[in-house]
């Protein structure tokens, strides 16, 4: 680590939610490898993905869960919210049940997750809009085009600006309208969750190479199957 | 709502338990189509855990006799409404409808950690167990710590140097007893305490000891010898293997219950279907073999093979059954998870043995032994200062009665006043007599294991495949990425 006074970093859980098809692995895909895949299949084959966020006081460590689809018919489990610390609901903006579908997502964290969950809303696929690049897709203007609905300058957006900020706001949610295709406002999404979560929530070991899980810490009951090597692989995935 | 119907499945899984979410895990990387459906609307069918509010509805869907087999004659009683000063709120809690404990020697654990998902999972030690002694004449019903190990039981002082050498003489027996056949299989049918008298000189009262650590639901004089040793080797050789004083464990958040979880969820990363809330109807096999599946949503899908869950049709002529209760207690009995041995983690569970006839109401005894298993609030079953206890006999007379007194006996013998109850929900459970595994054993039965390689044969074929083997998901790992993002 080349910092001569190492940053303190911490694991948090995200967890992603929204509609099939949505694009809430091509989010990831772009957060974490700054790659996308045109037509991607429904999401198979990863557990989760890590990835770091450095913030000037500290290091956030995403631990990102997809839901492998078993959202698709309601069949989320437990254990999928647990300890998540915070939350990426995502809709298409070009599709107006989608944003339905994140409500009740929303609706579904507040009832299931940890009460100080930090949940972003994201309405993606901003590439389909003709505010497409656009560095700070919250504009005024983005509002104006919205409620005239489809094909107006080859413009798909369907859900305004203005109407999923208002219900952001009043759910106490960070909103973002981002393309995963572009990369437009995906990194600031997750930046702006990393400066959300209070420092009083990260109960992580403090300190760098510390790898401890969120709110896993400290358990004076807690058994390692595997011994010692078990705390150096965890850094890694798990599937 | 996209179909379900266009695709040809391979294996089409129903029930969610811990043997249908285990072979879910060992077809996750199969590449087979599969498709796995609950009736119920949670995972874990008879392993499930519940908050207070789902197990408000469970236990009225059990009075309605509506999908709820293996379970029946439930019923609760609680202090409070959720949420007030004394009750939590509802998800506060995971109650757990076969809690089981693991010993550390099983291959579950093994399986678990060769196929990748113990990282999802978080153990607790099962460290420390009681034997509830009401024979003293001159004093109170008390708890009697069961000596963990052989230092225990040479700083025993209660037992006398002749019985302790019985002792020892049995344990170095028993942890190696497959060894010996010319000592146990001419008795290999006689009961336990006959066996540990004739054969070892056991005094009583360490026979008490001794049979305790067999975990039967069946009196003593109905346990044979042939059932028990390997049980009573497997608890000895079990101590110690996964750290110091504990030989047992159990998963964090409702035991097996989050197993079938995240066993389900490797399945979804694996691309099998989830639909929970929706059952098999009705089922018919077409002239090439594969079955076309009438789901209880009315979709009809075609499958190569349908795996049932049999413990959802139980015929009822041909059942054991136990009688079950979970209490919420208002405090954290702490005395009970202590442990004496150096280095031990604190136990999240503790397990307390009620032998025969130690307990009786106004007319009867209790014939059979009853067992709690102890659980702390760092299961995360309930919130701080709390402790659930799941009780557990053999279904017989009283029994609803005497698992209310076994209870209450443990309170009193930890100082505790018997009003520390919050919240008490009764209920029977069955099980085949038939069957290989028993899902009503207190600790997991490592023949699902067999049940559950058996129907991923089924599926995967007499391939050369390995059975729960896998290598962490290629391209996940991307520590070496440095992608950070930047403020």
């Amino acid at each position: 680590m080349a910092d001569s006074t190492p940053k303190p970093s911490s694991s948090v859980k995200l967890v992603l939610l929204g509609e099939a098809a949505v694009g809430k692995s091509s989010l990831v895909l772009r957060f974490v490898n700054n790659d996308f895949q045109e037509n991607k299949e429904p999401t198979i084959g990863a557990a989760f993905l890590t990835q770091k966020c450095n913030l000037p006081t500290r290091t956030i460590k995403f631990e990102i869960w997809d839901t492998a689809g078993q959202e698709r018919f309601a069949s989320l489990a437990p254990m999928y919210y647990r300890n998540a610390q915070s939350a990426l609901v995502v809709y298409d903006l070009t599709k107006p049940t989608s944003l339905i579908k994140a409500k009740h997502w929303v609706a579904e964290l507040q009832r299931q997750a940890s009460p100080g969950i930090v949940i972003a809303l994201v309405g993606n696929k901003l590439d389909l809009t003709n505010e497409a690049g656009a560095s700070n897709s919250l504009g005024d203007d983005a509002e104006s085009d919205a409620a005239d609905g489809e094909d107006v300058d080859g413009d798909a957006r369907k859900v305004s600006t203005a109407e999923a900020q208002s219900y952001a706001e009043e759910e106490g949610l960070l909103f973002f309208e981002t393309s995963a295709k572009l990369g437009t406002n995906v990194t600031e999404v997750f930046t702006a969750i990393a400066n959300a979560i209070p420092e009083t929530s990260l109960k992580g070991i403090r300190g760098p190479g510390a790898a401890a899980a969120p709110a896993r810490t400290e358990d004076p009951s807690r058994v390692n199957l595997t011994g010692p090597r078990d705390s150096a692989s965890k850094e890694g995935c798990a599937c | 709502m996209e179909s379900l119907s266009e695709t040809l499945w391979d294996v089409v899984i129903e029930g969610t338990g811990l043997r249908q979410s285990l072979l879910a895990l060992a077809l996750s990387r199969s590449d087979k189509k599969i498709l796995h459906v609950d009736q119920h609307d949670y995972y874990g069918s008879a392993e499930a855990a519940f908050g207070l509010q789902e197990a408000d509805e469970w236990v009225g869907n059990v009075a309605a006799d509506s999908l709820t087999l293996p379970f029946r004659n439930a019923s609760l009683w609680k202090a409070g409404v959720y949420g007030d000063e004394r009750l939590s709120f509802s998800r506060a809690y995971a109650l757990s409808l076969s809690p089981q404990i693991v010993y550390s020697t099983s291959q579950l654990l093994a399986q678990l950690v060769s196929s990748k998902v113990y990282k999802q999972l978080e153990f607790q030690a099962v460290g420390t167990w009681w034997i509830y002694d009401s024979s003293a004449i001159d004093a109170s019903p008390s708890l009697r710590r069961i000596p963990n190990g052989r230092e225990d039981i040479f700083e025993d002082k209660s037992i006398d140097l002749r019985a302790k050498r019985s002792l020892m003489k049995f344990l170095k027996f028993v942890v190696d007893y497959q060894s010996s056949p010319e000592t146990w299989e001419p008795h290999a049918t006689s009961s336990l305490p006959d066996f540990l008298s004739t054969q070892f000189k056991l005094p009583p009262h360490l026979q008490t000891v001794i049979i305790a650590l067999a975990l039967s639901l069946e009196t003593p004089d109905n346990t044979t010898v042939s059932y028990s040793l390997p049980r009573i080797a497997r608890h000895l050789t079990s101590i110690g293997v996964l750290g110091p004083g504990f030989g047992a464990v159990l998963p964090k958040w409702g035991g097996g219950a989050e197993i079938a979880q995240v066993a389900c969820r490797a399945g979804a990363v694996g691309g099998g279907v989830y639909v929970l809330g929706t059952g098999v109807k009705d089922a018919s096999t077409d002239a090439d073999g594969s079955s076309d599946v009438t789901l209880s949503n009315g979709e009809v899908v075609k499958t190569k093979l349908l795996l049932r869950d049999v413990s959802s049709g139980v015929p009822s002529d041909a059942v054991i059954a136990v009688s079950r209760i979970i209490a919420v207690v208002s405090t954290s009995l702490l005395p009970l998870f202590e442990s004496t041995i150096e280095g031990a983690p604190l136990s999240a569970v503790s397990v307390v043995v009620f032998p025969p006839n130690t307990l009786s109401t106004s007319d009867t005894a209790n014939t059979h032994p009853i067992y709690i298993m102890a659980h702390s609030n760092e299961t995360g079953e309930c919130p701080g200062g709390q402790s659930v206890l799941y009780a557990t006999t053999l279904y017989s007379s009283n029994r609803k009665a005497l698992l209310k007194i076994a209870i209450d006996s443990l309170l009193l013998s930890t100082q505790n006043a018997a009003d520390a109850v919050l919240y008490s929900l009764h209920y029977e459970q069955t099980a085949p007599s038939f069957g290989i595994a028993n899902p009503l054993d207190l600790a997991f039965d490592d023949r699902m294991l067999e049940d559950v390689k058996c129907d991923w044969k089924k599926v995967v074929g007499e391939v050369d495949a390995k059975f729960m083997r896998f290598e962490d998901w290629a391209g996940m790992n991307n520590e070496q990425v440095d992608g950070d993002c930047d403020y």
